[in-house]
């Protein structure tokens, strides 16, 4: 079953584009990753699944729902964690958790056992006032207010700002817990290593447009391989051109360094002609296979 | 009902601040009436010595100024003033606050329709204005009861004093549709109170040139204390203007607030 499903969603403001026919689904169970730079259109698209923003063309239904039409009812089963989170002047932390969840129809006893667990688990006050904590610790009251009700699908917009590490690590493995009990989350992220650590799936966003989804797995192994030729001489340049699946080439005094998608007989063929002191092949990380997107 | 009562959690302190400022000053202006109404002929050449104009732009009338109704409307004007300073703070922040305090991103993420917020919210307002008319009435209603000469027409001042209550409903709504219209409120303070003097000059204006017309401008002229006073009645053509006003505020509010983008805090 699809959790998210969106069909040539599209949203401008004014008439400067915020996204374009996005088409994403997002399957139960699943942890998907949505990475690209700031202004790509991650929160734009998440903002219109939650209906703080409406769509200007386009479609889109969570649990099988219209996000238009049955958006109070979607977001029963929706825990949300913007980047940066802002609460209520002068408000206690456990005052705007229970403000929190007053809204949700669920038990309140349940929502208070998970309150007290959650608080325990993130190591966080209760009884301070939200104005005094650290940016790290408005976060945590994010992640409580987020997670208390238990939803089905956990939406996080770049969530980690703010956290150390450690703490970092104690919310990746919260997600993880979620997830393992059937949980969906979309997690949305400009930094690759989170998304490559938690996700399964992955879309990648550019100006509004999704420009690649593909499995974590599949988008690391076998695509490409970074060449770094040491060699005697300058090689000239011409030596490469022609060659299909050369990215990123570039050529100094006495060493090569490109990025090869394709065959590889190819190039070692090529390689096999120059005059090497030294050579080493890597699997790039996806910083550089994302680089590559986005030049 | 979340949200209504912790719109009245929030406003709290800021109504109670109102209701005692309201309270203490009517008993103390009122207390000056013994003073005032003891030695009338010497007060009443006082107040004849000015001008028209000034009498008209300061809405004394020479001919009710020394009755306790006439001395408590005299000063109902300036009541009206604060009262809807308070109201269009009200109305005005109770909804951008949530913009300017970047919070509409917690709270409309909420298992809630934007209906139910605007309607939480508004019934809550709605309920700290009435709560300060209840405390307008009865400081306004034991003060003329302890500082009376004689016995006054309850009716009167009943309607009198609840002219109050229109007056704040019309700044009230007018609020919240500056809260919709404008993108981003800073300070609420920085449009409230332009617009309601704005408001009370064109009353005082109104007051000189004495055009029967011109009142529609200004809910501080829907009421006429003199009026009331006579016929122990509203003027019912200022009374459904004021009801126009207030509705088409609302209504409008509703539309924009259930369409409106909510940008990123940034």
């Amino acid at each position: 079953m699809n959790i998210i499903e969106t069909k040539k969603l599209t949203k401008y403001y004014g008439k400067s584009l915020g996204i374009e026919n996005v088409d994403l689904t997002v399957k139960e169970g699943e942890i998907f990753g949505f990475i690209g730079p700031n202004g790509a259109g991650k929160s734009t698209t998440i903002r219109t699944l939650l209906g703080l923003i409406h769509p200007t063309s386009g479609s889109a239904t969570i649990f099988g729902r219209d996000i238009t039409k049955f958006g109070p009812e979607i977001n029963e089963e929706i825990g949300y964690l913007p980047s940066e989170v802002f609460y209520y002047d002068g408000m206690k932390v456990i005052d705007l958790i229970k403000y929190s969840a007053n809204f949700y129809k669920k038990d309140s006893r349940v929502i208070s056992k998970r309150i007290k667990e959650l608080a325990v688990y993130l190591d966080l006050d209760l009884k301070k006032k939200i104005d005094d904590l650290s940016y790290g610790n408005k976060k945590k009251v994010g992640i409580i207010q987020g997670l208390l009700h238990e939803p089905k699908l956990i939406i996080l917009d770049e969530p980690t700002g703010g956290l150390d590490p450690l703490m970092q690590q104690r919310f990746f493995d919260l997600l993880r817990q979620e997830n393992k009990k059937g949980v969906t989350i979309l997690f949305s992220s400009h930094i690759l290593s989170e998304v490559q650590k938690l996700c399964d799936r992955v879309a990648i966003i550019k100006n509004g447009k999704i420009i690649r989804v593909d499995k974590i797995s599949s988008l690391a192994e076998n695509t490409h391989k970074r060449f770094k030729l040491e060699t005697a001489v300058r090689v000239d340049k011409s030596r490469f051109t022609g060659i299909r699946g050369i990215s990123d080439l570039v050529i100094t005094d006495n060493s090569v360094s490109f990025l090869f998608r394709g065959r590889i007989n190819e190039i070692t063929k090529i390689i096999a002609s120059l005059n090497l002191t030294n050579m080493l092949v890597e699997e790039p990380d996806l910083e550089e296979i994302f680089m590559h997107y986005y030049v | 009902m979340n949200i209504f009562w912790q719109e009245l959690r929030f406003n709290r302190r800021t109504t109670i601040i109102w209701m005692v400022a309201f309270a203490f000053g009517i008993f103390s202006y009122m207390s000056l009436y013994t003073a005032f109404s003891h030695d009338v002929s010497q007060s009443m050449k006082l107040l004849q010595g000015f001008p028209p104009v000034v009498r008209a732009v300061l809405g004394i009338r020479i001919e009710s100024f020394f009755t306790v109704l006439g001395f408590f409307g005299y000063m109902l004007t300036y009541l009206w003033l604060i009262g809807s300073i308070q109201a269009m703070n009200l109305g005005t922040g109770i909804l951008s606050k949530e913009i300017s305090g970047k919070t509409a991103d917690f709270l409309l993420s909420k298992p809630i329709s934007r209906f139910k917020v605007l309607t939480s919210k508004l019934a809550a307002a709605l309920v700290i204005i009435i709560a300060t008319n209840i405390v307008f009435v009865t400081a306004s209603y034991f003060s003329a009861e302890v500082f009376k000469t004689k016995d006054f027409d309850v009716t009167v001042f009943a309607l009198t004093c609840l002219t109050m209550l229109f007056i704040q409903l019309f700044f009230l709504s007018l609020g919240f549709l500056i809260s919709v219209l404008v993108p981003k409120i800073k300070s609420v303070l920085a449009y409230s109170l332009p617009i309601v003097f704005g408001f009370f000059i064109i009353g005082m204006l109104d007051s000189v040139i004495g055009a029967e017309n011109a009142r529609y401008l200004t809910p501080f002229k829907y009421f006429d204390v003199g009026y009331i006073a006579l016929h122990s009645a509203y003027e019912w053509r200022f009374l459904l203007t004021e009801a126009l006003v207030v509705i088409v505020c609302v209504v409008v509010t509703y539309i924009i607030f259930t369409r409106r983008d909510i940008q990123a805090p940034v």
